[in-house]
């Protein structure tokens, strides 16, 4: 019963993992970079629901509906940061060598973090939503009721992002630029603002996820770039732009780090989580799902 | 790819000749579309062998295998009487086997001279030779040679900065210091102009008189090929669909068919 | 990604580039003299007096500093394989001195010996798993095995755990202060010789392109582990040393993931697949880091970021690069290149 548990708590917790892996791999497979600085849009997310439960409260509690109220907010916040950074900043170093694209990334995820460690301190915080009972048991399985309706933020958010990408012109277009940006530009789509649209609503994702984050875990400024490795792994595993394989990918991993936590210990999830991105690198350099990147360029 | 027991009495035999390339049966298959089906073809000291076909014949597949850039799903590639199909391509390469590529691959980084002296087979993969900085013969070779192909100039420029059919003669100069006992060239007359393509005939004639240089060339220029192949063969949807002199390939009906798109 | 008209308009006054490009051809031709002649410059604030203090220990870190920069570049800059987790040699080399010292109570020598042993067996591990890796497979492979061996540190108890290990009788510091010096010396003579022999033509030639270089005959795997072992080696023994010149050691500054970035900064502003770019760059930068640090306290990191971005940006070669294509920009057409057969447009790659 307990390794049911623990793969409950993995499955609740993964889908917040996927949800920001999927903005990883969009950007990834449309702009072609890696973004160093995906996980900073999480942590930055996280902050902007803190900070606009303690206006609206004057601590960061708040019911459930208060908080959820932030989320729109959230989202077009970090909409507008993904979207002006790739506009002033990534777009200069695209198509030049990968290392650049890398470094220009990097720095703009230290920048970030120092900022906010300067800004909010190092200390973590935390987002208290009241429940008049916190937790629910299902089949003797305990399931904390934050938890899941993170898990169904983080669902629907992945899920609108799909639906985006499938129905709306605007989705299509970025599809286009992914499979061949000449080829887009060709038939009349703007390709700077669609890579810059894609970074927006990656971002956008990403915050809305650390929002999630910010309630049922913690956040800091240096949270960063762990959830941008874990992105990676969860990139590696499930193919670069496929979105079904980086949501199964998330919950893996969500699951592998519980599961490593209740039966190890907590201190070696992180060890495990890197171990196995690199196990799937020797082992599976171009993902499990879709037809992943080419290795090459 | 086996290691049939025949091997070495085809060894043998290959070596009594003058047979420096022989691929028997190559067939190379991507998913459900065979690139190249059951090829053979024979390439003899001193000669220029063309390989012509329409676009998607399979050429440079077949290329790629004998390099060892692909790993051919069947047959053999024997290079000077020893079997290479398994070979890593680098293993091949040091056997004596040179490739210019169609789209002129040069160091863009480094200085023409050392992109010359790299390509030098003196002093080969040992410590020793590895370690030691290029002797005055060398360089006075990669001098000869520069002056040879009119780029004495440029040798301590950065490669990149050359224009493409500059590139083409420094990728040719890299060749002529490697003398490989037989070199792939694909589709050598492609991009350049006119004027350039005369002096590209002039060098690959010269190196094949005067050096005995073995050539095995992809061109899609018929004048160029008719001009300079002693013999050619013609690939179709990857197949071996001719073979013989110029003036019978371009006399010869399938040939004829195939370019016109009849099947 | 040229500066700007009115600078470089000073700039063309002052230094034209037929002068510069003189320049560098003498320090080309006296290379061996100009790294003496260094050493020598570096031996002598003892000399005079200068044996302890703050000082003494920026100047050995900024010796550390350009050893690691000097050992990416190897790897990143001559080779093409830019890694984000160099680190790791580092940090494995102090630990690996740092329980050899206390633990097995070995002389400093003797420890660095080990710690050198414990590094090359690691890196050769390592560098099976990442060198088949390329782009940004290889880029975050490296990191993630940085931050893999950070949190397995953190949990074994032979390394001291989160709460790492503190080191006591250490040498002074003027042992450190030379021990660096002397490994940069050496790592400088070492990249510059090699840089002349065929063994770093081959290096070259897998940074511009692999598959080509392949083609022509070389065993690519080995040149590039070589390379790799290379710039283990010099990074493990400034990370052995590191532990007792700093006499504690953790988790967080053994595989410090800030410095990682800050010296792959230093060998990209200094200029990537030189010799003199990435010593300069670490001198330069931690000149910087290091006032930023006194002055406004926790903006250090925040400069970094910044700094990274804007060269980046502005300057991709670095200091050394843009100089030296602003030496040669007109070399190209004065030694002949339009004047050969083909008139087409120059490639300008730059």
């Amino acid at each position: 019963m307990a390794i049911a548990q623990f793969v409950v708590n993995g499955l609740l917790v993964g889908a917040l993992f996927a949800a920001v892996a999927v903005g990883f791999a969009l950007i990834w497979g449309v702009v072609d970079i890696i973004n160093l600085a995906h996980g900073e849009m999480v942590m930055l997310g996280g902050y902007t629901a803190y900070w606009l439960l303690s206006i609206a409260t004057g601590t960061a509690e708040g019911s459930v509906l208060l908080f959820l109220a932030t989320i729109p907010v959230v989202v077009g916040v970090l909409f507008i940061v993904g979207y002006a950074l790739q506009r002033t900043l990534v777009s200069r170093v695209i198509g030049t060598d990968i290392f650049l694209t890398l470094l220009v990334t990097f720095g703009i995820s230290i920048a970030i973090q120092q900022l906010a460690i300067q800004a909010w301190t190092a200390n973590p915080r935390s987002i208290q939503v009241a429940f008049a009972d916190p937790s629910m048991v299902v089949g003797g399985l305990v399931v904390p009721k934050m938890k899941l309706v993170a898990f169904a933020g983080a669902i629907v958010l992945t899920g609108i992002l799909y639906l985006f990408l499938q129905r709306t012109r605007t989705g299509r277009a970025i599809r286009a630029v992914s499979q061949n940006p000449e080829a887009a530009a060709l038939v009349g789509i703007d390709v700077e603002h669609t890579r810059a649209v894609t970074f927006g609503i990656s971002s956008a994702v990403a915050g809305g996820a650390g929002a999630f984050i910010a309630t049922i875990l913690n956040i800091q400024p240096q949270m960063g770039l762990i959830y941008t490795l874990k992105s990676f792994v969860i990139v590696v595993f499930g193919g670069v732009g496929s979105i079904p394989g980086a949501l199964t990918g998330g919950l893996l991993l969500g699951v592998v780090e519980e599961l490593t936590a209740g039966l190890v210990s907590s201190q070696w999830t992180l060890a495990v989580s890197f171990t196995l991105l690199i196990v799937l690198l020797v082992v599976k350099p171009k993902g499990l799902f879709g037809t992943g990147a080419d290795n090459e360029h | 790819m086996s290691n049939t027991p025949e091997t070495d009495d085809h060894a043998a035999t290959a070596t009594a000749d003058d047979t420096v390339l022989r691929t028997e049966g190559i067939t190379k298959r991507f998913g459900g579309l065979t690139a190249v089906n059951e090829v053979d073809v024979e390439v003899h000291e001193g000669e220029i062998v063309g390989l012509i076909g329409p676009n998607g014949a399979g050429k440079s597949t077949l290329f790629n295998c004998i390099t060892g850039t692909l790993t051919a799903d069947e047959g053999r590639v024997t290079l000077q009487g020893e079997d290479v199909t398994d070979w890593p391509e680098y293993k091949i390469a040091r056997a004596g086997l040179g490739r210019m590529f169609q789209e002129t691959r040069i160091f863009g980084g480094m200085s023409v001279r050392k992109n010359l002296l790299l390509a030098a087979q003196e002093g080969g993969a040992d410590i020793g030779g590895l370690l030691r900085r290029p002797d005055d013969s060398l360089m006075e070779r990669t001098n000869e040679l520069l002056e040879y192909v009119d780029l004495g100039g440029l040798a301590d420029t950065r490669a990149g900065r050359l224009s493409f059919g500059q590139q083409k003669l420094i990728e040719f100069a890299m060749e002529l210091m490697a003398e490989p006992d037989l070199l792939l060239m694909d589709e050598p007359a492609g991009g350049i102009n006119p004027t350039m393509l005369e002096n590209l005939i002039d060098y690959i004639r010269t190196a094949n008189d005067e050096e005995e240089a073995t050539i095995f060339l992809i061109e899609h220029n018929m004048d160029f090929v008719m001009e300079i192949a002693d013999r050619i063969y013609v690939l179709a949807h990857g197949e071996r669909i001719a073979t013989g002199t110029p003036d019978e390939i371009q006399n010869n009906q399938h040939v004829i068919d195939a370019y016109l798109g009849r099947e | 990604m040229s500066t700007d008209p009115d600078t470089s308009g000073l700039l063309r006054s002052i230094l034209p580039p037929k002068r510069l490009d003189r320049l560098f051809d003498l320090c080309g031709a006296h290379g061996w003299k100009l790294i003496g002649a260094g050493a020598v410059v570096g031996a002598l604030p003892p000399v005079f007096g200068l044996r302890e203090g703050y000082m003494m220990t920026v100047l050995s870190e900024m010796f550390l500093f350009a050893i690691l920069a000097l050992s990416w570049d190897i790897v990143g800059g001559q080779t093409g394989y830019p890694s984000f987790g160099n680190m790791a040699f580092f940090g494995i080399g102090g630990y690996a001195t740092a329980i050899l010292v206390k633990d097995a109570a070995v002389s400093f020598p003797i420890a660095m010996v080990g710690a050198v042993v414990a590094v090359l067996v690691f890196a050769a591990i390592n560098g099976l798993i990442v060198l088949r890796l390329r782009g940004h497979y290889f880029a975050i492979a490296t990191l993630g095995i940085l931050l893999a061996i950070q949190q397995v540190t953190r949990n074994l108890d032979i390394t001291g755990g989160a709460s790492g290990k503190i080191l006591f009788d250490v040498p002074p510091g003027i042992v450190f202060y030379y021990f660096f010096l002397a490994v940069l010396v050496v790592e400088m003579a070492v990249v510059y010789y090699l840089t002349q022999t065929r063994f770093g033509f081959i290096l070259n030639a897998i940074r511009d392109d692999e598959g080509k270089a392949t083609a022509m005959g070389f065993n690519t795997t080995y040149y590039k582990t070589a390379a790799w072992m290379l710039a283990a080696l010099f990074t493990g023994l400034a990370g052995g040393a590191y532990g007792l010149f700093n006499t504690f050691l953790d988790p967080q500054t053994a595989y410090n993931g800030a410095w990682n970035v800050e010296l792959i900064a230093m060998a990209l502003m200094g200029g990537t697949g030189t010799v003199a770019g990435p010593v300069i760059g670490a001198f330069g930068l931690h000149t910087i880091i290091e006032y930023v640090e006194s002055s406004f306290v926790g903006w250090q990191l925040v400069l970094l970021g910044v700094a990274i971005i804007v060269t980046v940006i502005r300057f991709p070669k670095g200091v050394v690069g843009t100089l030296r294509a602003y030496a040669n920009e007109m070399d190209y057409y004065e030694r002949g290149g339009m004047a050969a057969t083909d008139d087409e447009e120059v490639t300008t790659d730059e």
